[in-house]
């Protein structure tokens, strides 16, 4: 698969949807992909095991602050000075590089600079969807070490992360960013080849293409009927007489029916504006939306123990919720979804 | 004075906000000046105090891509924002009226006065003389300029120096945090630079005859007015504006100062919200003609006529603020095929009944960064007080302009306190 200017609508609103109603401005994403694809060409995805055992993938994103990238809205050389820095430190060629976080705007981001570089997109990401740590990552699940990390600005200014856990990554980006004004492009969790299959959320290209192009059925069609400590969604239609509650903090964390969750994190849930067709973001909620509740499964990895301690309900605040019934049925069929 | 597609309505309103008398003539094609003059002749003949004409001609111009300057735009950010270039994702057609050529040149600023990147003044002056000829206008955009607008104002003093009297729109006039979106409102700004100066000297030339002793204003988006002199020099302010006095004068014939109002037209119904007496702003950003703007235009739904009841009931919810219903107020010309809710005496000539009670207004937004929440009061103060510049700028009287609004919103995910500081003034008139 090659994604294009034509295929690129249907692939940004997948990681909108992935976004689990944060993630980022994906339509700012979504432009410089698009920029970068006319002014480069389409960029070829790579399957996990169609990669050389050897070959240096490297991460990349943004992170910061939503509101920071709607006016700083990136430059054109940041994947370029992460590329040199990463070489350096690693000591080869980086042959592909993978979206830290396919959900919201660094899905899309990963496009734009894989175009930039020249580079094939290696179809997997760090998270699945999105999350607000940078350390809420398969490859920490995995094991592998974040460092030596890299960040950058714009303009190459740039800082080098080493020696430190996950918790600790996040920890220095925070304190960096905000020297960096707001915003950074960062890569870490370097990885070779042969570990993407064991360490990554695998074919999260194809599904927000695939998610874009078909939404699920959703779990509830209605109105936001309250919106205050928890949103509160009225069903209208077929789904009416029904009352969920939607727990969100910078993303959406559980849909909640009759005191069972239907739908909680690490799963992904999204909101679709019913009128615009658009995907609504967790801060932008109000009374009056009509809207279809989506759940979307997340990647296994994340139902089992050691992904629900680092991103699972209670990693959110969200104590005593029992695992979603849908998780429960999942991991009963010992399937994937 | 409410200047429609279809018709032109006027009021006359007393001082304390009773409406006297209201007459609806015919609009005259492409000639705004024209209706204003046959719907100001229909009043009874009253010393006037001043006039305030609500305008739709400028969102007209965009969405029919009709009398438009060609704007060249001037980007100051280096390489802080150049991923994605000006005028990306316009619709074709409106593009093809407007562009006159753009340029990126290294500058802007940041968060703080340590992240600001000097103006490359020369790569301004070679911007300069690459679209002279070419624009009628020339659109600029500093990276964060609504924290800090100097390198606006020093681009724009080249670019006068090098191409003499044009046209010049600065982004920190117009619009808030969001470089895209403030920059469309800009270019669109610019290219309606020739409209404006032509309502402006128009509106001036038959009122200045119609009624000498009167001040002459006109309507904004967000609900207040400003003078001609303003719209002349910000017309992008003007966008929005209809809506935006007809959701006023909803509110000021009811006593409402929150409702849901209904705007019956001859082809469509336009569902609003009033919130404290003001349109409520469009969630999620505005658009104009197929552009995204970002400035706080009113949020509306359109539901085309004939109507299905259930479609007009599900946009008037939809705009509710909460499930404690506002009152629904149906106001315009087609009012009465609208059953149910409050239906005002004179509501049919409800836009220039807003456009007559409305304040003239101001507006300002900054982030700041506080060290804690202690100083957050100064910092506030320092923001109302630059709001209530813009609204006497605008011709508001000084000795009475009020702040209407200040809000404080944290910034997400960064680790210093940044808050984002916006607030609104509004005053009568000046009488000068």
């Amino acid at each position: 698969m090659d994604i294009d200017a034509g295929l690129l609508p249907a692939f940004a609103r997948g990681c909108a949807v992935l976004g689990s109603g944060g993630g980022g401005p994906v339509r700012i994403g979504r432009a410089a992909a698009l920029q970068a694809l006319e002014d480069f060409g389409p960029v070829r995805v790579v399957a996990p095991g169609a990669l050389d055992p050897d070959t240096l993938v490297m991460p990349i994103g943004t992170a910061g602050s939503a509101e920071v990238m709607a006016e700083r809205v990136g430059g054109t050389e940041e994947p370029l000075h992460l590329r040199a820095k990463i070489e350096e430190l690693y000591g080869g060629r980086v042959g592909a590089v993978m979206a830290s976080e396919i959900g919201g705007a660094n899905g899309c981001l990963a496009v734009a600079w894989a175009a930039r570089l020249g580079l094939p997109l290696v179809d997997a990401d760090g998270m699945g969807r999105a999350f607000p740590r940078m350390d809420q990552c398969v490859m920490e699940l995995a094991g592998l070490s974040p460092t030596p990390a890299v960040l950058c600005d714009e303009r190459g200014r740039t800082v080098v992360i080493d020696h430190v856990t996950g918790p600790w990554l996040e920890r220095l980006v925070r304190a960096a960013l905000e020297a960096f004004g707001g915003q950074a492009a960062t890569s870490e969790y370097v990885l070779r080849g042969h570990q993407v299959p064991a360490a990554t959320a695998l074919g999260t290209v194809t599904r927000a293409v695939e998610l874009g192009t078909r939404l699920p059925d959703p779990i509830l069609t209605g109105k936001i009927a309250e919106v205050g400590p928890s949103i509160l969604v009225e069903g209208l239609g077929p789904d009416a007489g029904r009352l969920a509650r939607v727990e969100a903090g910078s993303e959406y964390l559980a849909v909640i029916e009759d005191g069972e969750p239907v739908a909680a994190v690490p799963d992904v849930i999204a909101l679709l504006d019913t009128r615009t067709g658009e995907i609504v973001p967790a801060d932008e909620v109000r009374y009056g939306l009509r809207v279809r509740v989506l759940r979307v499964p997340c990647d296994p990895v994340w139902h089992t123990p050691a992904g629900l301690r680092l991103a699972g309900p209670a990693a959110f605040g969200l104590t005593g919720l029992p695992e979603p019934v849908a998780a429960r049925r999942t991991a009963g069929d010992g399937g994937s979804p | 004075m409410d200047v429609g597609p279809t018709n032109t309505d006027a009021a006359l309103v007393t001082r304390d906000g009773r409406v006297v008398a209201t007459a609806k003539v015919p609009s005259a094609p492409e000639d705004p000046v024209a209706g204003v003059r046959a719907a100001l002749g229909r009043l009874p003949r009253h010393e006037l105090d001043g006039v305030a004409v609500g305008l739709r001609g400028a969102a007209t111009a965009v969405t029919r891509r009709a009398g438009l300057r060609r704007v060249a735009v001037l980007r100051i950010c280096g390489r802080s924002a150049s991923a994605v270039r000006p005028l990306s994702g316009w619709p074709a057609d409106l593009r093809a009226a407007v562009e006159a050529g753009a340029a990126i040149v290294d500058g802007g600023g940041g968060l703080g006065p340590e992240d600001r990147v000097p103006l490359d003044r020369e790569a301004v002056r070679r911007f300069a003389g690459a679209v002279a000829g070419r624009a009628e206008a020339v659109a600029v955009v500093g990276l964060f300029a609504p924290l800090d607008g100097e390198q606006e104002r020093e681009a724009a003093a080249i670019v006068r120096a090098e191409l003499g009297e044009i046209p010049i729109s600065l982004s920190a006039d117009l619009g808030t945090i969001g470089l895209l979106e403030r920059e469309n409102a800009t270019v669109l700004d610019a290219a309606l630079s020739g409209f404006a100066a032509a309502v402006a000297d128009g509106l001036a030339a038959a009122l200045a005859e119609l009624c000498p002793a009167a001040a002459v204003f006109v309507t904004r988006g967000d609900g207040t007015l400003m003078s001609l002199a303003y719209l002349a020099r910000h017309p992008g302010l003007s966008l929005g504006s209809g809506p935006a006095s007809v959701l006023r004068g909803a509110g000021a014939l009811t006593g409402l100062a929150d409702a849901v109002v209904a705007d019956v037209g001859a082809r469509r119904i336009r569902v609003g919200a009033l919130a404290g007496g003001f349109p409520e702003v469009a969630v999620g950003g505005a658009e104009i003609g197929g552009v995204p703007i970002g400035v706080g235009l009113p949020g509306l739904i359109r539901v085309p006529r004939p109507f299905d009841p259930a479609e007009l009931a599900e946009a008037v919810d939809r705009l509710q603020p909460a499930a404690g219903r506002l009152p629904l107020v149906v106001v315009g010309g087609g009012a009465d095929a609208v059953p149910g809710g409050l239906h005002p005496e004179h509501g049919r000539t409800a836009g220039a009944i807003g456009a007559a009670v409305s304040p003239v207004g101001g507006q300002y937004e900054r982030i700041v960064r506080l060290p804690d929440r202690s100083a957050l009061p100064a910092a506030t103060e320092a923001v109302a007080e630059e709001a209530r510049a813009a609204a006497v700028r605008a011709g508001a009287d000084p000795r009475h302009v009020e702040i209407i609004e200040v809000t404080d919103t944290p910034l997400a995910y960064l680790p210093g306190p940044f808050v984002r500081l916006r607030a609104r003034a509004a005053g009568p008139p000046s009488p000068l």
